[in-house]
């Protein structure tokens, strides 16, 4: 029995069975109420002059961080991922080892989340704004770097042998034959890395690094929810226009959609516009730097660490390894199953109602917007702290990044299946499981795999809250400053991510292959 | 009711009645009303652009017309979903690019045909397991198609077989009305032929076919001919009964479309 195309999307929502068993027993039998009153609050946000002025204040150092960071993650991640392209050294120097080196080099920063970055520079320099934008543009870049140069060392070689062998230097070679290929693929992600920016602004906001999130905090901690939701449309205006900003100009430049199969277009003509726009971005990124009083030399001044705990690694070494590792990875599993099966199955509910994707796109944006530990938190309200809480509370900001992406492939793949199975007499929903999933499924499970890494990555972010897993120690350790846990359980982080993406590389290669 | 005494005619399978559709600068079927009764097979016939698609898209309900009505065995356009679907699976269209699912093998295609009957569960099963294996095998026969090809995937099919899998799974579907849309367009002389028998032969009553053409060369076996040109119905008579002057003026100038030799 082998499940034939239209229903592997579908498989991993097979996670809800053990889910409906187990929550109901978690509930703690109160906070009905609460909740009642967040949802009610959703229509009747606080106008209050003093309250929006705040929440403005704060989502102007949100956008900035997020901007800041994600044009230094472009400026640190372009040429490292150069420098870590097989081809580039290769054509140059006539070996690839320096490339291999530069790659295991950046591997450590990539697997560490842009949070845990925020708090150990937190500790190392102390509050101030410069810690947000570097601790996103650490991981940022190191990301960028690995799409740079996988995406050079997927072109064709040959444009290039041939002008090397034509007698053409080996730098203005490259240039010619790499670059015009490499642009569109490198602003396609560029666009996306600042929607993530943006994400992971108002998330580290939460944690106290400046910006909106931490009004978000405040204000769900202390049951403020109206003023709560005064913050949330804010943002929720902001992401959505940054996100058709972004989706414009790359339709626009004609770049690849993410989940497009089509081959892509050369850039052409729009390259001035595109120069023009570069140049308008240093004087925007300058004046927000000022603007949020972001100095550079302040990071220099570093605090003294604590001395290292006596007995050395011994206490280090008994933490319940097994157990954190264990717990790590069930909520990875669990809420990227959740993330990847719910968006299909959802979007299949509500197929044969004309307003139910407008109601999807809503519920998805607010899943994208809405910090995971805000909602681990909003659960707590009605549930005992729990792995499977952290796990719905990290599923549900996923479902939204992928719920999109996949509103956006079913779109764009053409109503004439579906149109003919209903035609023939199919029910809508069938129609699209059909007609439209068949085709879409097995790049949508590819993404879904690279998602399931990035939210391997992203589990210290519930952890932190929900107290599982490797997070809830790393809170632990980190305010008790014992740096010889920090030390280990950043190792055990790291390793578990690249081992994590290395198994997704391989699901991703095996789907895609034709 | 009434008087009992000739045998009361079964109503139209497919009737239009001055149906509109508009277009840019000219609509693209104007004041259109045609019949289709059991057995008929009927040949649409018309430069491009006449506005054959419009027709049958309106014919199997996919466009509703501007104005005009359009009845399917004497009813029109079914209110509630479960009615309208119902009948939506009289209706048996051909498309031209045929629309096979190609991630699904040659069975699971052909029960895309019963998915109007079937519930959740047996369209769900159906992509797990093999159903209704006998009644998929005679479907092939009956198109003299090997039925080991059954768990093929279609996409590993040649050209004229996946025309043949196309045509089973609209037997699947068990319609009255066969729609086709220039099935013929882009085959060769012979498979041509042998793709109209076949149509021609499961037209036969209680189903009817309106099949659309652009050129005028393969109308045997027809019943009926439909002339249609810029939107509206030239003419509606027996194949009998047609005049070379009829296509002549149907196609303008340039007359049939013959082959032209290269400049």
């Amino acid at each position: 029995m082998k499940p034939a195309a239209p229903l592997l999307p579908l498989l991993p929502a097979l996670v809800l069975l053990p889910m409906a068993l187990v929550l109901p027993g978690l509930l703690h039998g109160g906070g009905w109420e609460l909740l009642g009153a967040f949802a009610a609050a959703a229509l009747h946000p606080s106008g209050d002059p003093l309250v929006l002025g705040s929440l403005v204040g704060g989502l102007g150092t949100t956008v900035g961080m997020a901007l800041l960071g994600w044009a230094m993650s472009l400026l640190l991640g372009v040429p490292l991922g150069l420098l870590s392209s097989r081809l580039l050294w290769r054509s140059l120097v006539g070996t690839a080892l320096p490339a291999e080196l530069v790659r295991r080099l950046l591997a450590v920063p990539r697997s560490i989340h842009e949070l845990i970055w925020g708090l150990l520079l937190l500790q190392l320099v102390g509050q101030q704004p410069a810690v947000a934008v570097l601790a996103i543009a650490i991981p940022f870049g190191a990301l960028v770097a690995r799409v740079v140069s996988d995406l050079l060392d997927a072109l064709p070689e040959r444009n290039l042998q041939g002008l090397l062998a034509a007698g053409t230097p080996a730098p203005a070679a490259l240039l010619t034959a790499l670059g015009p290929p490499l642009l569109p693929g490198l602003i396609s992600y560029g666009g996306y890395r600042l929607e993530c920016a943006l994400r992971s602004a108002t998330l580290l906001g939460v944690f106290g690094l400046g910006g909106l999130g931490n009004e978000l905090l405040l204000t769900l901690q202390s049951l403020q929810f109206r003023e709560l939701w005064s913050g949330l449309w804010l943002l929720l205006a902001v992401m959505l226009s940054l996100e058709a900003l972004v989706s414009a100009l790359r339709r626009r430049w004609s770049m690849p959609a993410r989940l497009a199969l089509e081959r892509r277009q050369p850039v052409g003509r729009s390259s001035r516009e595109l120069v023009l726009a570069a140049a308008a971005l240093v004087p925007l990124l300058l004046g927000v730097g000022r603007a949020l009083a972001v100095d550079p030399a302040a990071l220099l001044h570093w605090e003294s660490l604590p001395p290292l705990p006596t007995g050395g690694w011994q206490a280090a070494l008994q933490l319940p390894w097994l157990t954190l590792v264990g717990e790590t990875v069930l909520l990875t599993t669990l809420a990227a199953a959740l993330a990847v099966g719910g968006a299909p199955l959802l979007l299949l509910l509500v197929a044969p109602w004309p307003w139910g994707r407008w109601l999807l796109r809503l519920v998805w944006a607010l899943g994208r917007l809405w910090p995971p530990p805000l909602t681990a938190l909003l659960l707590l309200f009605l549930f005992k702290p729990s792995l499977w809480i952290a796990a719905l509370a990290l599923g549900f900001h996923n479902l939204g990044i992928l719920g999109r992406l996949l509103l956006e492939g079913v779109e764009a793949a053409g109503p004439e299946r579906e149109d003919a199975l209903r035609s023939g007499g199919s029910g809508a929903r069938l129609a699209l499981l059909y007609g439209r999933f068949s085709g879409l499924a097995r790049s949508y499970l590819a993404y879904g795999a690279y998602r399931a890494d990035v939210i391997l990555r992203e589990t210290v972010v519930v952890g932190l809250v929900a107290g599982t897993g490797l997070g809830s120690q790393l809170r632990e350790s980190l305010s008790a400053f014992a740096f010889d846990q920090l030390a280990l359980l950043l190792a055990a982080y790291a390793l578990l991510t690249l081992l994590g993406e290395d198994l997704s590389d391989r699901a991703r290669r095996a789907l895609l292959r034709p | 009711m009434a008087a009992p005494s000739p045998a009361p005619q079964p109503p139209a399978v497919l009737e239009l009645r001055q149906i509109h559709v508009p277009g840019r600068g000219q609509p693209r079927l104007d004041g259109v009303s045609l019949q289709l009764r059991p057995g008929e097979r009927v040949a649409l016939l018309g430069p491009s652009g006449a506005g054959k698609s419009t027709l049958l898209a309106v014919a199997n309900g996919l466009l509703s017309p501007a104005s005009g009505q359009v009845l399917w065995r004497g009813e029109p356009r079914a209110k509630g979903a479960r009615a309208r679907r119902r009948q939506q699976a009289r209706i048996g269209t051909l498309w031209q690019d045929l629309r096979l699912i190609d991630e699904l093998t040659v069975q699971q295609n052909l029960n895309c045909g019963r998915l109007a009957q079937w519930g959740w569960p047996r369209a769900v099963l159906n992509l797990l397991l093999p159903l209704e294996t006998n009644a998929c095998r005679d479907s092939l026969r009956q198109l003299d198609l090997d039925p080991d090809l059954l768990e093929q995937p279609v996409s590993l099919l040649s050209g004229g077989q996946r025309q043949r899998v196309a045509i089973a799974r609209l037997l699947r579907q068990q319609p009255t009305l066969l729609l086709a849309d220039e099935p013929l367009a882009s085959l060769d002389p012979r498979l041509a032929k042998e793709l109209l028998e076949l149509l021609l032969l499961h037209g036969q009553a209680p189903r009817a076919l309106l099949l659309s053409l652009h050129r005028p060369d393969l109308l045997e076996g027809f019943d009926r001919v439909i002339g249609l040109r810029q939107g509206r119905l030239q003419f509606d008579c027996p194949l009998a009964a047609l005049q070379p002057q009829q296509l002549q003026a149907l196609y303008g100038e340039s007359a049939v479309p013959v082959p032209h030799p290269l400049p």
